[in-house]
């Protein structure tokens, strides 16, 4: 089986986003740089079919920047097979994304395509739709486990209260919410590996793409209000009295209870 | 302008957010509230019966829910239309302006879209006015199913209680690695029971598997809003914050003193939680009277 993983460079989860000059987007100092995280479980999904059947492929792909590539390399190292870059250094609607990853898709011919359910900057969750949309196929959202089945292939996705399995007939698009196993980190002869992997490049123009699809514009960028130290209480042995005390500042002060 | 919302139903009744938007939409001009017939939702059948009843809409509006984000994701899609997830509000006037978080909820971005655009909407952004009527709803027919995607099972998370969902609940009641165990967690439901609160907890406990992943709080997470979050031995990582940070109010519990979680509690408290909770438990019933 052959899998294509849609991935997205993103800044690192421990980055302290701030708002730029500009007001309208982060500042780029003091960025590092990551595969997405739900992105990161994708790859761990998809690397777990290969760990159980040696034939499977599993390949990876970005539309972005030329700093892009060391997402790549970074899924090359965990142990994926291929990796391809679709370059734009323009910020690119979420439909002109999906259409360039469609004519990849195309070409690559997939059984399943995984995208993560959102990417962790601009948090939207509509490049997978979209994408299983211009393909014409269905889509699974909430993806947390897959598996082979009787009759296709098992999509575990998460809902209120529990999971419903589903059965997809390839192809087929899932949104992954997250894997069983935490995401492997690569080994070294991985990236050694990946070292030496060629990684094609393309552009928007061989993916019949050109950008202008509509989509939201940000016009003001803001950090949620500074939270001031608050009230501290040391239990010292009176944790009933300062339950007492914190129980009726949160019903007199806050007024929240 | 001509709004379509799109209602969901969660055992039978129709959910809170989708008489908030009605209720909000009805200011922005002609509202049309549907419902899609069946009891499961499926992308393949209900994006398309949506998109299709949308054609003529200025703007769609669906409740930002786990399967209401995915639906208008689906139609923005299919119908090729300018979209934003998760907003905590919508503004009509010279196309649309929406406030929603970016950058797993680390920043707050207020963006414009050209009409006719597609919106999700997060639960509790808009309040209910007191006695909104009921809107009407139009029941309409999921599109033909072709089968490629069928529904198998659902498997039932082994601790799934009846709670209040946690991305609607005005209180939250979380807790971390400090609660040392899933054996431990009663503590947690009597307080959260005392509060009429929902629970959560960060990734560490839903990692280790003592709490089922649906509650899991923070950057790959959900992202809550509460009036009160309650914290209970969480030290507060950048990646917890990321999803409560915008709580109301705030409390938390941790017998490290320099817990991060302490910057940005309203009410902190520094000391043993098997000591503190089941004591503060006690004490709300009393302050509330219950
Ligand atoms: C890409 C990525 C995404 C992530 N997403 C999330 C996310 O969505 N949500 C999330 O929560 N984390 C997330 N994390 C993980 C995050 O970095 C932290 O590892 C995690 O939040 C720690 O959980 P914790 O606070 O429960 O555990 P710890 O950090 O181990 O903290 C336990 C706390 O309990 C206190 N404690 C111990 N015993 C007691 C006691 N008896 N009484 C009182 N206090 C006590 C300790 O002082 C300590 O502060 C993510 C990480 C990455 C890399
Ligand atoms: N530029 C991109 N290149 C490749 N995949 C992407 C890109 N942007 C988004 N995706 C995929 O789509 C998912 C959802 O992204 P988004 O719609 O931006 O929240 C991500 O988790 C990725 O799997």
């Amino acid at each position: 089986m052959k899998f294509l993983v849609c991935l997205k460079q993103v800044p690192d989860s421990t980055v302290r986003v701030k708002v730029g000059g500009d007001r309208r987007s982060i500042a780029a100092e003091g960025i590092t740089w990551s595969i997405s995280p739900y992105d990161e479980y994708a790859i761990e999904l998809a690397l777990e079919r290969k760990d159980a059947d040696a034939s499977t492929v599993v390949s990876v792909v970005t539309v972005g920047p030329a700093r892009s590539r060391d997402a790549l390399r970074q899924a090359l190292a965990m142990g994926c097979d291929d990796a391809t870059l679709v370059t734009s250094e323009a910020d690119l609607s979420a439909l002109d994304v999906a259409k360039a990853l469609a004519a990849v898709v195309n070409e690559a011919k997939p059984d399943v395509v995984l995208c993560g359910k959102q990417a962790s900057d601009d948090d939207q969750g509509l490049v997978g739709p979209a994408l299983a949309e211009a393909l014409g196929w269905p889509h699974v959202g909430m993806l947390t486990k897959l598996v082979p089945g009787a009759s296709g292939l098992e999509l575990w996705r998460e809902v209120e209260g529990g999971h419903e399995v589903w059965s997809a007939a390839p192809p087929v698009v899932a949104l992954v919410h997250k894997s069983e196993k935490e995401p492997r980190y690569p080994s070294l002869p991985g990236i050694m590996k990946a070292k030496r992997k060629e990684i094609p490049e393309k552009d928007l123009a061989s993916c019949g793409v050109t950008p202008g699809a509509p989509r939201p514009e940000v016009a003001l960028m803001d950090l949620p209000p500074q939270r001031g130290q608050g009230k501290v209480w040391k239990l010292d042995g009176d944790a009933k009295g300062v339950a007492e005390q914190v129980a009726k500042a949160l019903r007199e002060e806050a007024k929240v209870v | 302008m001509k709004v379509l919302v799109v209602a969901e139903r969660k055992d039978g009744e129709v959910r809170r957010v989708t008489l908030e938007m009605a209720a909000r939409a009805a200011s922005f001009g002609e509202v049309e509230v549907v419902a899609v017939k069946g009891e499961r939702y499926s992308p393949l059948t209900h994006g398309a019966a949506v998109a299709d009843r949308a054609a003529d809409a200025d703007l769609v509006l669906v409740g930002a829910t786990l399967n209401g984000r995915d639906l208008a994701a689906r139609v923005a899609a299919k119908l090729g239309r300018a979209y934003a997830a998760d907003c905590t509000d919508v503004r009509v006037g010279d196309g649309l302006t929406v406030d929603r978080p970016m950058y797993a909820g680390k920043v707050r971005a207020t963006a414009r879209l050209p009409l006719p655009a597609v919106a999700s909407v997060r639960p509790g952004a808009w309040t209910l006015p007191a006695g909104a009527a009921a809107p009407a709803i139009a029941e309409i027919d999921p599109a033909a199913d072709d089968g490629r995607l069928r529904f198998v099972r659902f498997e039932p998370t082994a601790s799934g209680g009846k709670r209040v969902s946690l991305a609607e609940a005005r209180v939250v009641v979380s807790a971390g690695r400090g609660l040392k165990g899933p054996e431990n967690w009663k503590i947690v439901e009597d307080l959260a029971d005392a509060l009429g609160a929902a629970t959560g907890a960060s990734r560490a406990v839903t990692d280790a598997g003592w709490r089922p992943n649906e509650e899991q709080v923070g950057q790959t997470g959900k992202t809550v809003t509460p009036d009160l979050y309650v914290a209970l031995g969480i030290s507060g990582a950048i990646q917890h914050l990321a999803g409560m940070t915008s709580s109301k109010v705030i409390v938390a519990v941790n017998k490290d003193p320099d817990a991060d979680i302490f910057k940005i509690a309203d009410y902190g408290v520094v000391g043993d939680l098997f000591e503190f909770v089941p004591a503060f438990t006690d004490a709300l019933k009393r302050v509330r009277g219950t």
